[in-house]
């Protein structure tokens, strides 16, 4: 038999998740977005595929090459599989539910699936949740939509929980301002990325120093705050680090035990967003728990040619990472019932929280009766009246 | 809020580089345990005068992987393979300055002698570095067709296996030895203190000490 025949083999990538995980997996999702409901933030749940343009427009560019895309026979268009759902969610906002009072509150879980994985997330296939404040550009709105992540993240139980802020427009402002070749402005943003100081001290130019010191500057919230505040920065965009205190201290305020830190030049994966920028990351886990970040939502082109786009801001989690961090919850006990059982006892105790596993058959014997109790993997047996511990 | 005093691994490339490596661990104030100085020891983690402090010696080729996985949070590696692997996890703070040599193509001298580098539209090339090598053949608009080697590069053209390489030179006496003649330079390369992306932003305070420490070291030096 060659590998290709066997039933089992999956694309690389893609993994079935089984017992317990697949329910626990299912629990955090809906332990998540609960969180938001009780926020104020809608569900709502797009489709998984979709017209190509509506999926890799606007921020959507930023997984254009991961997106899977196939021709649709009956409207012979192209259509993609989502690889991120925030552009769906902004979609969604602009047209269908564009005529709703502001701010608009939006949440979301579901499955995304990209051509390549990457070296820390092989996977393909991956579960997202999320939620967008769509409507206000102001601090506030920043603030609450990291507090809420937190507040989530800390409710299923992430251990050593920090988040991480950065000011994505920053960097490509300076460099804006720089005499550079298309090359060599992309080797200075790779050394930038890489916080290879050695290189931009070479290539810089006349911000080298600028950059260096952008660079030393990140770590703990106080200590980046004061860097960033004994700089001059011309070039930057106004606005953007008084957004960035107002941020750390609304943020401090509201949740005065959370570790937070800044790295101004943090850019990778933040190429589409356009004011303050954040990575949650738990302590000992090589991977980001999620993302987000300020965007523009832009008008959808047949309704409002000249429309300046909408401010919105919003994350996502990613649930495979989550599921590594977090202790795995203790499985509800489970009591196998012989058949001819009362079946409103047995309906209580699942009320109260049991797994009741029903017997199919009659047992010849109490003995027997054990033995398929543990065949189908139950810790307690139904026993006059009540669940008994197996011996 | 875990203890400061949780475990923190530095991976650190045996061979060469680890000489010259050694008096700058020495001025930053690490002192690995006795065993790590026996070239027979087969162990790979060492102990350190710091208790918190253990140390990796793996071949270098690996270190960027390990720093990228988080399994160690900081390592030593050279320039060549951190654009080989090009790993977004790995930030290189600090040049070292150590390791000192430049990446090359070179072919052999009588091919030298007639070619021109500009009428090229397809090479094949023996290397150790295939990402670097298609990179930076696709960039000049040539379409390179890497053979992988791990090791003797210089002597594939003589044994007519591919007429060009890309390989690392120093004094540049092996390729003379081998009848070959340096193309053009690809990158100037020297050793890296690299940082795992997830370690500084969750222990930010720790990981900048130690780029200070190897900082104050180097510039001692």
């Amino acid at each position: 038999m060659t590998d290709l025949e066997n039933k089992a083999l999956l694309p690389a990538g893609l993994r079935d998740i089984l017992p317990p995980e697949a329910a626990f997996e299912a629990g955090i999702r809906e332990m998540l977005a609960g969180t938001y409901a009780s926020h104020g933030y809608d569900r709502v749940k797009p489709p998984l595929v979709e017209f190509e343009e509506g999926l890799t427009s606007g921020a959507g560019e930023a997984v254009s090459a991961d997106t899977f895309r196939l021709m649709d026979p009956v409207s012979q268009r192209m259509m993609g599989v989502r690889a991120d759902m925030t552009t769906q969610v902004a979609r969604i906002a602009a047209t269908r539910l564009g005529d709703l009072s502001r701010p608009l509150r939006l949440s979301y879980t579901g499955e995304v699936l990209r051509i390549r994985g990457t070296q820390l997330r092989p996977e393909r296939q991956f579960a997202q949740v999320g939620a967008e404040l769509i409507g206000t550009a102001s601090a506030a709105a920043d603030i609450e939509i990291i507090a809420i992540a937190v507040e989530s993240l800390r409710a299923i139980g992430v251990p050593g929980l920090s988040v991480d802020l950065t000011i994505p427009p920053l960097v490509p402002a300076l460099m804006d301002s720089m005499d550079l070749s298309e090359e060599d402005y992309h080797a200075l943003r790779d050394a930038v990325d890489r916080k290879d100081v050695g290189a931009v001290r070479e290539s810089g130019q006349n911000l080298a120093d600028e950059l260096s010191r952008l660079m030393a500057g990140t770590g703990k919230a106080d200590h980046a705050l004061d860097v960033l505040s004994g700089l001059a920065l011309p070039s930057a965009p106004a606005g953007e680090l008084d957004r960035l205190k107002a941020v750390v201290e609304g943020l401090g305020q509201r949740i005065p035990a959370l570790d937070i830190t800044v790295d101004p030049v943090e850019n990778r994966g933040f190429e589409y967003h356009t004011g303050i920028g954040f990575t949650f990351f738990a302590r000992g886990e090589r991977g980001e728990i999620g993302a987000g970040g300020r965007y523009v939502i832009l008008p959808n082109g047949n309704e409002d040619e000249n429309g300046e786009g909408e401010p919105a801001t919003g994350f996502t989690l990613f649930i495979d990472t989550i599921l590594r961090v977090i202790p795995e919850a203790d499985l509800p006990p489970r009591v196998f019932v012989p058949v001819g059982s009362d079946d409103d006892a047995v309906a209580a105790l699942r009320n109260d929280g049991w797994v009741t596993v029903a017997a199919l058959e009659d047992a010849n014997d109490a003995n027997d009766a054990a033995v398929e109790a543990r065949r189908q993997g139950c810790s307690h047996i139904w026993k006059a009246g009540k669940p008994a511990l197996i011996e | 809020m875990i203890a400061a005093n949780e475990n923190l691994r530095l991976a650190v490339p045996r061979g060469r580089i680890l000489e010259e490596l050694l008096p700058l661990m020495a001025e930053a104030g690490i002192e690995p345990e006795p065993a790590f100085y026996d070239k027979q020891e087969r162990k790979l983690e060492f102990a350190s005068n710091i208790p918190n402090l253990s140390i990796l010696r793996v071949r270098s080729f690996d270190i960027a992987t390990f720093v990228a996985f988080g399994v160690a949070q900081i390592g030593i590696a050279g320039r060549d393979v951190l654009m080989e692997f090009d790993f977004p996890e790995v930030y290189a703070p600090l040049d070292l300055g150590i390791g000192a040599c430049r990446m090359v193509v070179a072919q052999s001298r009588e091919l030298h002698e007639k070619d021109n580098p500009r009428r090229w539209s397809h090479v094949r090339v023996a290397t150790k570095y295939p990402e670097i090598t298609r990179r930076h053949f696709a960039a000049r608009g040539v379409q390179a067709e890497c053979v992988k080697l791990n090791g003797a590069m210089e002597i594939a053209p003589s044994l007519g296996l591919c007429r060009r390489i890309v390989d690392l030179v120093s004094t540049g006496s092996t390729l003379e030895a081998n009848g070959l003649e340096e193309v053009e330079e690809i990158a100037k390369i020297t050793s890296r203190l690299v940082v795992n992306r997830a370690a500084m932003k969750t222990r930010p305070e720790e990981i900048h000490g130690w780029i200070d420490r190897f900082e104050e070291a180097r510039d001692a030096a």
